[in-house]
């Protein structure tokens, strides 16, 4: 708000003065509450730091969206319980967050920016491309890091672009690539059908997908078929792509209900390919089940994060701490349902690396400190899979690893088959 | 001279046939009545000349055959519908609820002058003007709603069950005031009326309709003297 | 009785006639320091809330002044902010990319009214769901024009050199000229001839077809000023929030729209400025409460309302100075009359349909 210090050379006409002093109590004084040194930024004093989240809390997405709070929420909310968070500059600090309910409105998203950015230190980790790019210019003026957003908007990640923002979570090219690249490795020939949502999602995993089988002797796309995101069946265009002879279906559906159907019609068909879905459409009880997802030799997505439900996790230290604390401090009392609540959690591990190396209580060099991050691995990250948030034009977590359906989870592989 | 013909005008709702085979004409000034039990299609005939409700046959109104035509057209023609539950506008003044028939009309000072005339017709409406029409009695709401199509300046005025509802005085001063106004004036009428009695102080012949059909036509005084019409719809 | 109404008449008349000298001035004056004197978050919440002001103002034009059920007018302020989007990205001349996000939206508008109007209430309903359901895959799809799912940024009414003043004042006094021209060209529409014509329309179609009015007609003007108007909110709505998406126009904010609407109060210039506050600050307010029970609040909050105002807040404001007649026109004014139930309503065709059953 300092800008709003300046002298202003405004015409106040005589009734507008007058009334004005009538005012005078809620006229612009400038923003920057609890700083304590000259140099602090807005948000952060010698013993706590407050970060923002503006995220879908009611809605259709409010499930995800309660995730991106709970997760980043339970990891400051154990580490304030043993202390505080130790920062670069030899203070020690509690981490408080103030999330808002932007019920995936642009709007309101904004609104909800608007009234914190003068309260909070940075903010962070909340859920939505709109609903994150509503603000984003006005962050970039106002110099308030919009960091680890949930986005899979690759505009988040160019720091040319955007020297106020980082995206976390890969974006939809990373996916379609990590599954392109396994296909090239398998060595064995591939027939590759495609379908695809028509809009920059699909186009997204279908852009990474191609660029990773380019040139490989081994991968030929014999079909690519596209779906509008308005259909309510892709019975068609599955009919179509079992007569293609393709032994893989690189399939980028977003729509939950559409990938079961499409699911269950190629097995009516007996058309039974190897089969690849992106990471929101993959959940082993939402979608792979109620679509038979068995009889098929492989279905296929991507990850970063391990998942709690899992078996193979079940006793991992890592996983129960996350459960344990999700419980306690972040009002998240279920088992979670999202993965967005462990992604949330690596957003809370990944600020502290980024705090533990600040030097200086300023929104400047918490960027610069963030921006320096390499291959970390934070808590729950998959083994393969790390944070590195030095490379322009990549999210803080750039890889992600393919896994296959193992009849109740998915186990991480290497190969096809 | 005819004004306004129907030749086996048919018409229904949905499924249900309500018009089987209607005939009526209306000579220029004159004044016809619709006689007939409930559910013989008495409203239903007028709302087919005033084009509210589909129908077949032949509706000709001054030469030109109307049938099918929207019904702002029709209402532009020159043929007013004062409907069955009057449609006075409650919200609005009692000059507002007059002004709104003479939507179509340009002529300021006429429109002025047929306001006075309205309130002269019905001296009742003269005390209320500036009250809205929900403060009105039923009798003033039916005096409102005739007064309303009056200002359209129509050549052809369809009165629905003008006396629904009213105490028998109040119902013969709408009556006196509509025969007053077809003196004055000489707007041609049809005139649908339960009340017979009433109906056949202004109109000058009559159809009887039956299960949707045109049964009988005669002049008022043929009607009123054959027994089972006077049995029927003349009390006695 | 009479005497005593006509004295009270008199009465407001006299308090009438100071009021329509001093309050528009008082209103100007208001409108002029407000920008000057309150700090950036509360300019820019002022200036949201003239944006859905403007929304819900073409909502009532179709829904609270002609009675007919629109649930698409989020789509004509997505329409519209996504044509000044692409001409302001496009670097076209502002006060074409002004005209072009007014004459779109209603064009497009009076197209989809020619067509639905033609049915009956329900039905024109019906076919303005299918508005913002057509419209987000569409816009989604239309990545060329729409920028895709990722949507649109565009920032243009930064504050000129020669005002000294900061941009955020600059953009409320624009929303505030231009959204207070929509509010006084509606308002003088709405109370004329115009106005009345589609109050009867509203109240009765079969009369007002009866002194030779065009509901057909009427209908579709309304739909399509409403459209316009819904153009109008679109591109303030790109100069306050600079982004759109085709999340802006989800169906859901349709129906927040409608539930603004009937809060500020149908048919009512005041209430729509004050649905227009609801939208924007009730989701502030319950934030405030408990972020994670938003939505719940909000239904608390609408339900309340309308039990203890069925005629919506503007009903609290109706008092103050209106005069007795034009406070009789604007009485709690019934929130939807689908022409279906006008039509069924009137009385010149119940009792036939009611003597089929015994013919």
């Amino acid at each position: 708000m300092s800008r709003h210090f300046r002298s202003r050379k405004a015409l106040v006409i005589a009734v507008a003065s007058t009334l004005a002093l009538t005012f005078a109590g809620c006229s612009r004084e400038g923003g920057g509450d609890g700083a304590t040194g000259a140099a602090a930024s807005p948000g952060i004093t010698d013993t706590t730091v407050r970060l923002g989240i503006s995220t879908p809390l009611s809605g259709s997405t409010a499930g995800p969206g309660t995730c991106t709070v709970a997760g980043v929420k339970a990891y400051f909310g154990a580490k304030n319980a043993a202390g505080g968070v130790a920062f670069g500059d030899g203070k020690t600090r509690t981490v408080e967050i103030e999330a808002l309910d932007d019920g995936y409105d642009p709007q309101r998203a904004k609104a909800n920016y608007d009234s914190l950015k003068d309260d909070v230190f940075a903010m962070t980790a909340g859920l939505g491309t709109p609903t994150n790019r509503a603000w984003r210019e006005a962050a970039i003026a106002d110099e308030v890091p919009q960091v680890l957003v949930m986005t899979g908007d690759p505009l988040f990640s160019d720091t040319q672009e955007s020297p106020w923002q980082l995206g976390f979570v890969p974006i939809y090219q990373n996916e379609g690539e990590a599954f392109g690249k396994l296909l090239v490795a398998s060595g064995a020939p591939h027939k590759v059908a495609i379908l695809s949502q028509n809009d920059d999602y699909g186009a997204g995993y279908v852009e990474g997908f191609k660029s990773a089988v380019e040139g490989a002797a081994n991968i030929e796309i014999v079909d690519e078929l596209t779906y509008e995101a308005t259909d309510t069946s892709v019975d068609a265009q599955i009919t179509q792509l079992s007569a293609s002879g393709a032994d893989v279906i690189f399939n980028a559906m977003s729509l939950v209900p559409l990938v079961v159907s499409a699911l269950q019609k190629a097995q009516q068909l007996n058309w039974l390919p190897s089969w690849f879905l992106p990471s929101n459409t993959s959940s082993p009880g939402a979608v792979v089940e109620p679509g038979g997802g068995a009889a098929f030799p492989g279905i296929y997505s991507v990850s970063f994060a391990k998942a709690p439900a899992s078996p193979a996790f079940a006793g991992d230290e890592d996983v129960q701490t996350y459960l344990a604390a999700l419980k306690e401090h972040g009002d998240y009392p279920d088992a979670p349902a999202f993965p967005h609540c462990q992604w949330s959690w690596m957003v809370g591990a990944t600020l502290e690396q980024a705090f533990t190396t600040m030097t200086e209580p300023t929104r400047d060099d918490f960027m610069r400190a963030l921006r320096s991050i390499e291959n970390f691995e934070a808590p729950l990250m998959l083994p393969g899979t790390a944070v590195t948030t030095t490379e322009s034009g990549q999210p803080a977590v750039p890889t992600v690893v393919v896994q296959k359906y193992n009849g109740k989870g998915y186990d991480t592989v290497e190969s096809l088959g | 001279m005819t004004l306004l013909e129907l030749e086996d005008v048919t018409a229904s709702y949905g499924p249900v046939q309500v018009l089987d085979g209607v005939s009526l004409s209306v000579p220029e000034n004159g004044a016809v009545g619709i006689l007939g039990a409930n559910g013989a299609g008495k409203t239903t005939t007028l709302r087919a000349i005033s084009a509210t409700v589909r129908t077949g046959g032949r509706i000709v109104f001054d030469g030109e055959d109307i049938r099918g035509r929207r019904p702002d057209k029709v209402a532009a023609l020159g043929i007013a519908h004062v409907p069955e539950g009057r449609g006075t506008f409650g919200d609005l003044t009692v000059r507002e609820n007059l002004r709104v028939g003479a939507y179509l009309r340009k002529d300021r000072k006429g429109i002025e002058s047929d306001i006075e005339y309205c309130l002269d017709l019905f001296p009742n409406l003269q005390d209320r003007i500036r009250s809205n029409a929900s403060a009105l009695s039923g009798g003033e709401q039916q005096m409102l709603a005739v007064g309303r199509a009056i200002m359209s300046k129509p050549r052809l005025l369809l009165l629905d069950e003008a006396s629904l509802g009213l105490a028998p005085t109040t119902a013969k001063a709408v009556y006196d005031a509509i025969r007053r106004l077809r003196i004055e004036s000489g707007i041609a009428m049809v005139v649908v009326e339960q009340n017979a009695n009433l109906a056949f102080t202004v109109v000058d012949s009559a159809t009887v309709l039956e299960t949707g059909r045109s049964v009988l036509t005669g002049t008022s005084a043929e009607l009123r003297g054959m027994d089972e019409i006077r049995r029927a719809y003349l009390g006695g | 009785m009479a005497g005593a109404r006509m004295t009270t008449a008199a009465l407001s008349d006299r308090q009438r006639s100071w009021l329509r000298r001093a309050g528009p001035l008082l209103l100007v004056v208001v409108l002029v320091v407000v920008p000057l004197v309150f700090p950036e978050s509360v300019n820019e919440t002022i200036a949201r809330i003239g944006v859905f002001a403007v929304a819900v103002l073409g909502l009532n034009v179709v829904m609270g002044y002609a009675g007919q059920v629109s649930l698409g007018q989020i789509f004509f302020l997505g329409l519209g902010a996504y044509v000044t989007a692409y001409g302001v990205s496009n670097d076209w001349n502002i006060v074409v990319v002004f005209v072009l996000a007014c004459l779109i939206p209603a064009f497009v508008g009076l197209l989809v009214a020619l067509a639905a109007a033609r049915l009956g209430g329900l039905a024109i309903a019906m076919v303005t769901v299918a508005l913002p359901i057509v419209g987000v895959p569409l816009a989604k799809r239309l990545s060329e024009f729409t920028g895709g799912s990722q949507g649109l940024s565009a920032r243009f009414g930064d504050a000129p050199e020669w005002s000294g003043l900061y941009d955020d004042q600059w953009r409320l006094y624009l929303v505030l000229a231009i959204g207070g021209a929509v509010f006084l060209l509606t308002r003088n529409l709405v109370r004329g001839k115009y106005g009345r014509v589609l109050g009867i329309v509203k109240k009765n179609e079969n009369v007002a077809s009866s002194v030779g009015i065009s509901p057909y007609r009427y209908k579709v003007l309304a739909f399509t000023l409403a459209s316009l108007i819904g153009g109008v909110s679109g591109f303030l709505y790109m100069l306050v929030i600079q982004y759109t998406s085709p999340e802006t126009m989800s169906f859901g904010h349709s129906i927040q729209l409608l539930a603004a609407m009937v809060i500020g109060g149908a048919a009512s210039i005041v209430g729509s400025v004050l649905g227009g506050a609801y939208y924007v600050l009730v989701p502030q307010l319950t934030n405030l409460v408990d972020p994670s029970l938003t939505a719940l609040l909000q239904g608390a909050v609408l339900l309340v309302v309308l039990f203890v105002l069925p005629g919506g807040l503007a009903s609290l404001a109706r008092p103050l100075g209106r005069g007795r007649r034009s406070r009789a026109r604007h009485d709690p004014a019934p929130l939807i009359t689908p022409s279906a139930t006008t039509k069924s309503g009137s009385a010149a065709d119940t009792p036939e349909t009611e003597r089929q059953g015994h013919p």
